[in-house]
Formats: C-alpha cells, sequence, structure tokens
C-alpha cells in the first residue's frame, strides 16, 4: 500500500507518496534528497540516523516515514542558524569533535535534543544524553567537551 | 503493508479488531522487519496519536499509566520517581535516550520479551493491565499477562490502553537493577527488582521480587514469607541472592552462561531488595539505581 | 636509573602555522551534512547489489543455479565465478577468486552477486539463487589445523602464487621465527623461569560507516566511488582481476567513515564494476552492518600465545621463548606479515639477550584476518605484558621498576638485534605512571595497571603535487586518503610553513587515483609520515620558484629571500618585500607555480646477531614509536564487570606536529583498546558463523563509558622519519591500553585473566577459580 503523506523537514513541507512500511531515514535521503542523515547499522544501535521529529530525538531508521507526517522533521541539514553555523556545530570544529564525521550529524541532533530540555547539562546527563550515538573516532573526549564549550558559551 | 493512523481510540480498537497490528513508537516492529527476524505485518495501526493514552492519572487507587507513556516520561515524572521508583530506574536503564523518547510503556509490556526492563517492577508493584476490545474492557493482574517469549495472554482483538498501579503502603519503596557489561545501549543480561515495606523497627513488613532474564517470562521469586519481620542486613541480602539463584532456570546464550546468569540475578536481587530497603528508610538513592550506586555511578 | 630528559628543543623551531589551532578543511561539511560519503551518491539509471553469501563455514559446491533469479523482472545482471575472468588474487598468497569457485571456506564469502532496479529485487534475486552444498570438515582450533594430519583449508595450497618470502606448508600460510643468542642457555641461567598461555577472541574494526561502492561504466573506462582507505591498492584489485590497465579504472573516494584498517585491501570494487559492465547500467553496493561484520576479510585476528621467560633474582631478563597460532582465516589477505610482526610484539620493546620466537599464521574456516589498527599487536601486547607483570612478581619487584630495568632504550640493542637512536620509552614510562598517580593509595575495588608498547612507522613511496594558482590561492593534489585521522588535512600545515602561507591558503585534492600520484592510502600510519615527506618536497620546488621570482622582483639573491607571512623578504632589509599573491600574478603569465614531490623514504635500520626466518621485513623497525599506558580501574567484584575510570597515556611518536589531531588519535585509540580489552569479541556457533554480529551483541564503548583520558607526547625530533622529525601515531594508541588494564584487574584478583576480551563472565570465573584456590 502506498500512502501520500506530507513530511515537514527543517520547516519546508514536502509531499511524498510512499510505500506505507518504508522507514523515515530511506524516504528523507531518497525522496527528499537529504543525505546528511546517515545508517550505520540495522537496529537502532548506532545513533548516525538521528533526527527530531516535534523537538524530540528519533532514530529515523526504526521509525516509519508515514508516522511522521504532519509532525516537524529536524535533520542535520536544519541545524544551522541562516548562513551562520549552530553553535554546537562551531563548537565541534574548535574543539576537533569531528574526524571521519559519520556520526557527527547524529551527535549534533541528540546534543540539540538534550540541550533543548535541559540548557544547562551536567557532564554525566551529556554523556548520558549521547549516549545512543556511537562513535569510533574520537573516544568521545573531543564530542562531550565540545557540548560543553557549547553549553558555557550559551552562558 | 497496510497502515492506518488512528487517531481516537474507537479508531484504533476497529483496526485491531480487523487484524491490525498495532503501534505506537514502531521500532520494535521495525527493526525486527528490517533484521529479517519478522517481515511487516500485513495490516498495522498506528496508535501513537490517540492523546488519551499518553495520560498519568493519580488517583486514590493508585496510578493510571496510559499505554503510550513514554520511558522518558517515566523516568522523570515526579508521581513515579516518588512512589514507584522501580519502574522509574528500569524506565531510565531502557535502550538509549531516542529508544526511551519513542518507546512505550504499552510496547515494552505486550511485547513480552522475558528481557523487558519495566516487566520485574510491574510485577513487585502489583501492576495491572487493562485491555480494551470494540466489545469490553478487563483488568488482569501483569502476572497473567506474560505466557512465554513474545506471547500474552491478551486476545487478538484487544489492545492494551493503560497500565494500573496500587497506591503503595508507609514505609515502603522499590529498586530495579541489571547487569549490564556498559553503561548505556545495554539489554538486560540479567535484572532484578524488589518491593520492600518495612514495619517501625526497619524489619521487613512485605517483600517481593522479580527476576529478569533469567526464565521465559518475567518470574516472581516465591517463599520470601519466610524473610518477613528480619532486618535488612548482610545475612538476609546473603538469603535473597541465593533464592533468587536458585528459583531462576536462566539459559545460556551469546550474552551469559546460564551458570553466571544464576550467580548474577541473585547479586542483582541483594542489591535491588538493599536499595529498596534504603529508600523506604528514606534514602534518596537517584534513578536509576544502576548509575548511582556502585560500578555504574557517575565518578 | 636515570632516564633521559625529555627533548622539547624542536618546540622551540617550529613556526606558528604548526603550532596554531587546528580546524580541519574538511569539517564544515560534516557538521552541516553537506558533505557526501558513498552511500550518499545517486547516479541516473543507478541499480542495487547485493550478495549471496556461502552462508556455510567449508563446503563443497555442488550446483549453482541463477536462472531463477535471471528471470525475476527488474534483475539486470547475475553473476558467479563462470562470469568474470578467471584470476586468482592475494597480496601475499593468491588464494582467492572474486567469487566461490568450487569449495566455499568462510561464511561470508561471496558466491554471487545481483544487480535490479531496486533493492528489494535484488534480494529476492539473491534469495532466488539456488545453492547446493556438500559439508567439508570446519577447521577452526589454530593448534589441531597445524597437526601433520589435519584437514586442509586450502588442499591445492602448493599450487598457489605467493611472495618468495612466505614459508608455507598446508594449514599454516606464513611461518616466521627470530632467534637471537642461545635460549636454553639463556633459561638455564636464570633463577626463575615463568610460563603463561594467553588467548585472545577476534574481534573487529567497526567503522561507523558500512562500506558501499558505486561503479560506472563510460566507453571501456571505469569509474568507482568507494569506501575505501586504500584507494590504489582497490584499484590494482580491479586490474588484476577484471583484467585492466590501471589508466582505465579511476577509484574516487568521496568521505569516508572511518576505517580503522577494516576498509584496508581491495573489496567488492571489482563485483561491482563487474555488475555495472554486465547490467550496462550504474550499480550501488551498500553493506548492512551484519554484512559488515561478517564479509570482508579485514577482522582482528584471534591468537594462541605461549610465553616463557627466565630472570635472575636481580629482575634481568635472560631469555625468552614464545610460540604464537594466529588465525587467518579462510584466505591470506594483507595478513602474510603478521607472524613477524606478531613475533616482535611477543617479544616486546626489552633487552631480551637469548630469543626464540616463532609464529604461524593458520589457516581456518573463519572469516580472514586483515589489518585492523596496529594489526596483532593489542593481542600480542596483552599477552606480553600480562606476562610481564608475571614475571615481575616472580622476583618479587614492582612492574613498573621491573620495566624501567628491562625496557629498551636510546643506544639498547632491542630482542631482534636493533640497536635504536634516540628514543623515548623510558620517558613515556616515567609520564604515563605520573599522570594517574602509579603508586597513591586507592579503594580496595580499584587498581592501577602499566603497560608499554612498541610499533614501526612505515617507510614506503608517496607522492604528492602543489600549484599555486594566478590568484595566489594554493592546491595540495595528493593520493593521500583521509579516513578521519586529520593526517591529510594537516598536510596544509606544511605546505603552509614552507612557503610563508596560511593553512587555509590551501585546497586539498585528495583520493582520486586518477588524479594525483601514487600513495599507500590510510593504512600503517603512513599519511603524515611518508605524503608528508612529498608534500614539503613539492612545497619546496614552489619555494624555489617563488624565491628566484622575488629575487628577481626585488633585485636581491635568491638565497636571501625568505618566504613568510604571505610575502617574500629580503633577509636583513627591512621593507625589501612583495607578497606572494603579486609573484603568483607575475608566474600566472609565465612560468606557472607548480611542485611535484616524492622525498626518498627512510631505510630500514641493520639487525645484528639475529636469524628471521620468514623474513618480511618487519624484525627491523624504522622509526619506531613507542607507548606507555596506565590505566585505572573500578571492579564490581560479585559480578566481574570492570569500569575504566582514568588512563594517562604517554607517546613518542617524535615531533607532533598537529596536536588536536594527535590527541585524537590518543583518544580514540585507547577507547578502541577498552573495547577490545573488556566487550569486544567474536562469538561462534558451533557452525563457526558469527554469533555477535550485530552492534547490540558486539558491544562498542559508549559515551557514558568513556573515561578521563590524559596524553602526553615526548616529543623527540627523530631523524631518519618523517617531517620534522615526526613517526605514526594513528595505530600505536591502540597497543598498550587492553595489556595496562589487564594488569590492573590481576592485582584485584591475584592473577590475570589469561582470555581477550576479558569480558565480566571471565572476570568473575577467574575470580571464582582464585577463591577456589586460595
Amino acid at each position: 500500500m502506498t500512502v501520500s503523506i506530507t513530511l515537514n523537514v527543517n520547516g519546508t513541507d514536502y509531499p511524498v507518496t510512499i510505500d506505507a512500511g518504508r522507514n523515515l531515514v530511506s524516504v528523507l535521503r531518497t525522496e527528499i534528497g537529504l543525505t546528511g542523515t546517515k545508517e550505520g547499522c540495522d537496529d537502532c544501535e548506532c545513533g548516525a540516523c538521528m533526527v527530531l521529529i516535534d523537538g524530540h530525538p528519533v532514530n529515523s531508521c526504526s521509525y516509519l516515514a508515514a508516522q511522521a507526517a504532519d509532525r516537524a522533521v529536524l535533520t542535520v541539514e536544519g541545524v544551522m542558524v541562516g548562513d551562520e553555523l549552530h553553535p554546537l556545530q562551531q563548537a565541534l570544529l574548535d574543539e576537533g569533535g569531528v574526524q571521519c564525521g559519520f556520526c557527527t550529524p547524529g551527535m549534533i541532533i541528540s546534543a540539540t535534543a538534550l540541550l533543548n530540555h535541559n540548557a544547562s547539562p551536567t557532564e554525566e546527563e551529556v554523556r548520558i544524553g549521547l549516549s545512543g550515538n556511537l562513535c569510533r573516532c574520537t573516544g568521545y573526549v573531543k564530542i562531550l567537551a565540545a557540548v560543553q564549550r557549547a553549553v558555557a558559551d550559551a552562558h | 503493508m497496510n497502515l492506518t493512523i488512528a487517531t481516537t481510540l474507537d479508531d484504533a480498537l476497529a483496526a485491531v479488531a480487523s487484524g491490525a497490528r498495532p503501534v505506537a513508537g514502531g521500532s520494535d516492529l521495525v527493526v525486527g522487519a528490517r533484521q529479517g527476524k519478522a517481515p511487516l505485518p500485513e495490516s498495522v495501526v498506528a496508535i501513537d496519536r490517540i492523546r488519551s493514552l499518553g495520560d498519568i492519572d493519580e488517583s486514590n487507587d493508585g496510578v493510571r499509566i496510559g499505554a503510550l507513556v513514554t520511558h522518558a516520561r517515566l523516568e522523570v515524572d515526579a508521581g513515579i520517581v516518588r512512589t514507584y521508583p522501580a519502574l522509574a530506574d528500569a524506565s531510565a536503564l531502557v535502550g538509549s535516550p531516542s529508544t526511551r523518547n519513542v518507546g512505550t510503556l504499552g510496547g515494552n509490556v505486550m511485547n513480552a520479551s522475558p528481557a523487558m526492563d519495566t516487566g520485574a517492577p510491574l510485577l513487585v508493584l502489583a501492576a495491572e493491565i487493562e485491555l480494551q476490545s470494540t466489545k469490553k474492557s478487563r483488568r488482569i493482574p501483569i502476572g497473567e499477562l506474560w505466557t512465554a517469549p513474545g506471547r500474552t495472554s491478551a486476545r487478538p482483538d484487544e489492545l492494551c490502553v493503560a497500565v494500573h498501579l496500587p497506591t503503595q503502603p508507609a514505609r515502603s519503596s522499590s529498586a530495579y537493577l541489571r547487569l549490564e557489561y556498559r553503561r548505556a545501549m545495554e539489554i538486560a543480561v540479567v535484572g532484578a527488582a524488589a518491593s520492600v515495606t518495612l514495619d517501625e523497627d526497619g524489619g521487613l513488613a512485605s517483600l517481593s521480587i522479580a527476576l529478569t532474564a533469567v526464565a521465559p517470562t518475567i518470574v516472581s521469586v516465591s517463599g520470601l514469607d519466610a524473610l518477613i519481620g528480619r532486618q535488612v542486613d548482610a545475612a538476609l541480602l546473603a538469603d535473597v541472592a541465593s533464592r533468587a539463584s536458585e528459583q531462576s532456570t536462566p539459559i545460556s546464550d551469546l550474552r551469559a552462561s546460564e551458570r553466571y546468569r544464576r550467580h548474577c540475578v541473585g547479586v542483582m536481587a541483594s542489591r535491588a531488595v538493599d536499595a529498596a530497603a534504603r529508600r523506604a528508610r528514606g534514602e534518596s538513592i537517584a534513578v536509576p539505581v544502576n548509575r548511582s550506586l556502585g560500578i555504574g555511578a557517575a565518578s | 636509573m636515570n632516564p633521559a630528559p625529555v627533548r622539547r628543543g624542536i618546540l622551540a623551531t617550529m613556526t606558528a602555522a604548526t603550532k596554531r589551532r587546528f580546524v580541519r578543511a574538511d569539517g564544515p561539511d560534516k557538521v552541516t551534512g553537506s558533505g557526501r560519503y558513498t552511500a550518499d551518491l545517486t547516479l541516473t539509471g543507478m541499480l542495487a547489489a547485493k550478495f549471496r553469501y556461502a552462508g556455510i563455514a567449508h563446503a563443497r559446491i555442488t550446483k549453482i543455479d541463477v536462472s531463477a533469479a535471471r528471470a525475476i523482472p527488474g534483475v539486470m545482471a547475475v553473476l558467479t565465478n563462470d562470469d568474470v575472468p578467471d584470476v586468482r588474487f592475494g597480496p601475499f598468497v593468491q588464494d582467492r577468486t572474486l567469487f566461490a569457485r568450487d569449495v566455499v571456506r568462510f561464511e561470508g564469502e561471496v558466491v554471487a552477486a545481483v544487480a535490479a532496479t531496486t533493492a528489494a529485487i535484488a534480494q529476492r534475486a539473491v534469495d532466488a539463487i539456488v545453492v547446493e552444498f556438500e559439508p567439508l570438515p570446519v577447521i577452526t582450533d589454530l593448534e589441531a589445523a597445524l597437526a601433520e594430519d589435519a584437514p586442509l583449508v586450502h588442499t591445492g595450497w602448493a599450487d598457489y602464487g605467493a611472495a618468495g618470502e612466505l614459508v608455507r606448508n598446508g594449514n599454516d600460510a606464513s611461518f616466521s621465527s627470530i632467534e637471537k643468542g642461545d635460549v636454553d642457555a639463556g633459561l638455564a641461567a636464570a633463577d626463575h623461569v615463568v610460563t603463561s598461555r594467553y588467548v585472545a577472541d577476534g574481534s573487529h574494526a567497526v567503522p561507523i560507516e558500512p562500506r558501499a561502492v558505486v561503479a560506472q561504466w563510460e566507453g571501456n573506462k571505469v569509474t568507482i566511488w568507494s569506501s575505501t582507505q586504500v584507494p590504489f591498492d582497490a584499484r590494482g584489485g580491479v586490474c588484476e582481476t577484471l583484467q585492466l590497465p590501471a589508466n582505465r579504472v579511476r577509484i574516487v573516494v568521496p568521505h569516508l567513515g572511518g576505517g580503522f584498517g577494516g576498509k584496508c585491501g581491495f573489496h567488492y570494487e571489482a563485483h561491482v564494476a563487474a555488475l555495472a559492465r554486465a547490467a550496462k547500467r550504474p550499480v550501488r553496493l551498500v553493506f548492512s552492518r551484519r554484512e559488515e561484520f561478517v564479509a570482508p576479510d579485514r577482522r582482528r585476528e584471534g591468537m594462541v600465545i605461549d610465553i616463557t621467560t627466565g630472570v635472575r633474582n636481580d629482575g634481568t631478563i635472560t631469555a625468552r621463548q614464545a610460540w604464537i597460532a594466529i588465525d587467518n582465516g579462510a584466505y591470506t589477505a594483507d595478513s602474510g606479515f603478521f607472524p613477524q610482526l606478531a613475533a616482535m610484539h611477543v617479544s616486546g620493546p626489552y633487552r631480551i639477550p637469548n630469543l626464540h620466537v616463532a609464529a604461524h599464521l593458520v589457516y581456518t574456516n573463519h572469516q580472514p584476518s586483515g589489518s585492523v589498527r596496529a594489526p596483532t599487536a593489542p593481542q600480542a601486547c596483552w599477552a606480553v605484558e600480562s606476562h610481564t607483570d608475571e614475571v615481575a612478581a616472580a622476583v618479587g619487584m614492582d612492574p613498573v621498576e621491573f620495566r624501567r630495568l628491562n625496557a629498551v632504550d636510546t643506544g639498547v640493542e632491542g630482542p631482534s638485534g636493533q640497536t635504536y637512536g634516540e628514543i623515548g620509552v623510558q620517558q613515556c614510562i616515567e609520564e604515563a605512571t605520573k599522570l594517574v598517580g602509579y603508586g597513591r593509595a586507592l579503594p580496595d575495588d580499584e587498581a592501577i595497571g602499566v603497560a608499554i608498547g612498541w610499533w614501526p612507522s612505515f617507510a614506503v613511496p608517496s607522492g604528492a603535487y602543489i600549484k599555486i594558482d594566478g590568484d595566489g590561492s594554493g592546491q595540495i593534489i595528493t593520493g593521500a586518503q583521509e579516513c578521519g585521522t586529520g593526517s591529510v588535512m594537516t598536510l596544509r600545515q606544511l605546505a603552509a610553513e614552507e612557503l610563508g602561507m596560511e593553512p587555509e591558503d590551501f585546497q586539498l585534492i585528495y583520493q582520486d587515483t586518477s588524479v594525483a600520484p601514487y600513495d599507500m592510502g590510510a593504512t600503517g600510519s603512513q599519511t603524515l609520515f611518508n605524503n608528508g615527506r612529498a608534500v614539503v618536497a613539492a612545497a619546496g620546488q614552489i619555494a624555489e620558484q617563488l624565491k628566484a621570482l622575488a629575487a628577481e622582483h626585488l633585485e636581491a639573491s635568491a638565497a636571501d629571500i625568505v618566504l613568510a607571512d604571505g610575502h617574500a623578504h629580503v633577509a636583513g632589509t627591512p621593507g625589501s618585500t612583495v607578497s606572494i599573491t603579486e609573484l603568483a600574478a607575475i608566474a600566472g603569465g609565465g612560468e606557472l607555480l607548480i611542485g611535484h614531490g616524492s622525498g626518498t623514504p627512510p631505510s630500514a635500520p641493520p639487525l645484528a646477531g639475529s636469524t628471521c626466518v620468514g623474513d618480511v621485513g618487519m624484525a627491523s623497525f624504522v622509526a619506531p614509536q613507542f607507548s606507555c599506558h596506565a590505566v585505572r580501574i573500578r571492579l564490581d567484584r560479585e559480578t566481574g564487570v570492570v569500569r575504566v575510570l582514568e588512563v594517562g597515556a604517554a607517546h613518542d611518536s617524535g615531533t607532533i606536529i598537529n596536536e588536536t589531531g594527535a590527541l585524537g588519535q590518543i583518544q580514540g585509540g585507547v577507547m578502541m583498546g577498552i573495547g577490545q580489552a573488556l566487550t569486544e569479541g567474536t562469538l561462534y556457533d558451533d557452525d563457526s558463523r558469527q554469533r555477535n554480529a550485530a552492534l547490540l551483541e558486539y558491544k562498542l564503548q559508549t559515551s557514558a563509558d568513556a573515561p578521563v583520558i590524559n596524553t602526553h607526547f615526548v616529543q623527540i625530533a627523530t631523524p631518519d622519519a618523517g617531517p620534522r622529525g615526526a613517526k605514526g601515531l594513528a595505530e600505536a594508541p591502540n597497543v598498550a591500553t587492553a595489556a595496562a588494564i589487564s594488569n590492573a584487574l590481576a592485582k584485584l584478583l591475584g592473577g590475570p585473566v589469561r582470555r581477550l576480551p576479558m569480558t565480566a563472565e571471565r572476570v568473575w570465573e577467574t575470580a571464582t577459580q582464585s577463591e577456589v584456590r586460595s
């Protein structure tokens, strides 16, 4: 069965007609053409596909695209503030928290979700907040530092 | 796959009655299909937009938790953390922040996995599950729900709409712990929940313990009446550990051997009783116990 | 013993460009989601590829029938061994074919490939291929496989082509030994002889990006976009197996989502190219995580290690004897050099007068092993360093003191007969132990363990071009491959320093085999070591051009021109200056500013007094790197769960050119080492199939587990090394962590856990056994 739905992604409405069984990440990457959201596993374990739906973090690999209809989806491509990098993006660059970059979009989304409901997280809260996003390059040290720097800069 | 997006309970019940599989966040369903464990069902009804299933209502009888209440909400809800901390402990350990955000209590319970984290807390807290069909509504003790791994006693046309927890007596509290090999993104290797009520002298007035991932379903530890009246001390905790170990019937799999599981479930049970008793005495142990005490504590 | 002081003089000679904060050139692409990785590419008419795998560890193929698959609408190509050139390949032993021929030897072996209009149709076609097998005995036990009458994984092994230096015999795909002095006499002279056995399970690289390949033909030329760490190696594999000249195969690597060795070697580029040729359409292959675990020949090798060491009462080592069996898996990937490298690591960076180490690379019906970050080293270091603590205990010596006494040092001869120039192993021991406060009082569930490790730098040819265009902006065109480490990104700093410009003045054009000269790729920690030399040489040519132009313009001698701050200055004549932009404009109308460089790789140091059998050149370490890791852990005694709280990592990797990048390598390598120590190990079922080929069951460490990691670089500007006296760095941090954790655990348990990973259950078993003993 195909369904015709409207997906609101990064503030823009996209009408799409898709099979009802399609997951959100494939529709974002293929129909909508936003490839910043990555796929690293088959089972909600790596976090590379993280997006926000109505402000909450969701593994888009394991979420039916049709369930996102008429909800606000935010991907890494929508994080910039106008033409400027978001403070989290800038902090990741400044702290050296980006290496291969494949986990980076998901990390940014999870950090955004964390800071949306907790503007001053403790170090432990940041660690737990990012714990659904695996990184093999950094040992997490500089990523955690970047989030804390973004928090500090905001205050 | 045929998909219905229900916005009212009646729509959802009608769809379920006609054979649709209910999904909330849908992650178990989609992951299962992607891993080839089970193809997507022919017909699915998405129930996540039914607002009435997303409430936590406190009353004189206890609390009614709508099936769509997420783990993320349960782990921070003040009433749950205060009165039913074992459920908050478990909710805070499920998957990752995103799976806790998408995953619902109803989904976890109806999935009937013997490794589910919320099961043991619900069992020791004497939860009842509210099942509804187009024809009728009924409540059953949660211990009667799970029949086998992935199997429940719910009828095909029934939808889980809520979980009920009774009021808790004075000087009581609860806790849930699990064995985990890393501090996040885990599945319970084994786990244990305890609910404890103390008498005025600090002795045990009531005790219930349930075990995770050591049997085909979540199971209660029996024969605990013999411990009533005793102080919660090292000797009692050792008794608890050996009873839990003896009554467990774990399997060996890639996560642990039968022997190690049997040992560790005793350790988890004694720690859960200890944490629950300390909470019952008024000590503040933050949710989840796994990340407040011992090896998992923030440092 | 007083260690030599850390020499810091090199820092004073570094320019501002080297010391300034490093922000990656590819960073903005990566934080905004605009950077494209291979799986992000779409071409018009593109088909999806899927593979049919053996699914059985060892069997003879009795039937393959693809007719039903070919009949499915939307299926555009189905290939088996019959459809590709009859070529056996392999860098050390030519024991492989693109598709299984007659016999399958591990579960992830590719039997057939399909290209179809959608991935779902391709999967249906894969499932419709009929393959019938006659099972053969499954070989998994390393010692049993070496027995004379053992069934063979490759019955035709003797007829395979192979590198001449390999010593092969049946299931022993590569044998190597290092012998020095008289081991029997050395052991006889010892006051204590300690013998240990350690067994390491295989593990995985697990880059977060699963691999992807896209191929498109135009005429008789093919362009292949691939998530490879080694584009030139991948091109070589395509040329060899599809019998094409190098100039008709172009490999382009989009952004690469991590490698850790897992994406070294030649993988699937030829399968996808062959599908695209047959289907006459572009084809894309994207792996699932499960495929990423099961199929590539890049698993970290399991090992069995027996070590015997003789030691005098004063703590000096008299002799070491060791036997090593390495799980090669079903085919020989780049593992031919593993035995000699493992022999070096089991010897360790110690003064050992009498040595005999023998190492076998053993064929089994497991997934093939290949170079995962510091191949053989973490397991071998874990074994030898755990053993070293046992030896120190036998003579009642503090294990750190024992290492100070026995570790190699500047001017000292190492186990294989190499005498080292100035090295910093003693300083590493000093600094790492200081970082974690070794010796301080700890709670009774905590302990600090210490281990030292080493790793060679790899000296190989490499090339780069640089051009400065008429507007003064520069481009570095290099064959080097960026896998996330930042080493290609760092090349801008080197060019900028040579030319008195800023790193931001340069763009990088990289990882395209048809554009840039050869580079070995992101492997062997070699990028900055070798390609840095090439970039410095290329920039040097442009510097000469600029100086000549400036000399003419400023009416001075070229020898007096200094390039700095974006200008050419006449030394000693303030105000006599011209901007490089201006010079570039002049050059733009005449002789263009183009440089090319390669430079001469440093040669291997000589060995004295040792005899090496199966010598693949690994017994001599070029620009050897040293490290010491000191790790504080906490143990839950009731469950065996271990948590790493704090790591002090001290490294001698020569001069550090990019400190931000270098710290990232240490932190990531340590974290990978923690995973390998505690939670990462491949589990097999009775039929030799992987049981935990998923990220829920193969557990990487998470951000919630990350310890405090403090790092100290012992910076010695090393001659005969990389640019500015740099050595390699990316693999060294992965060597000693598991060993240090083991030694901390042994203190808490009263003895070591002899199996890697040291899972909670294995720790608990060890604790239970030692309770029984006491």
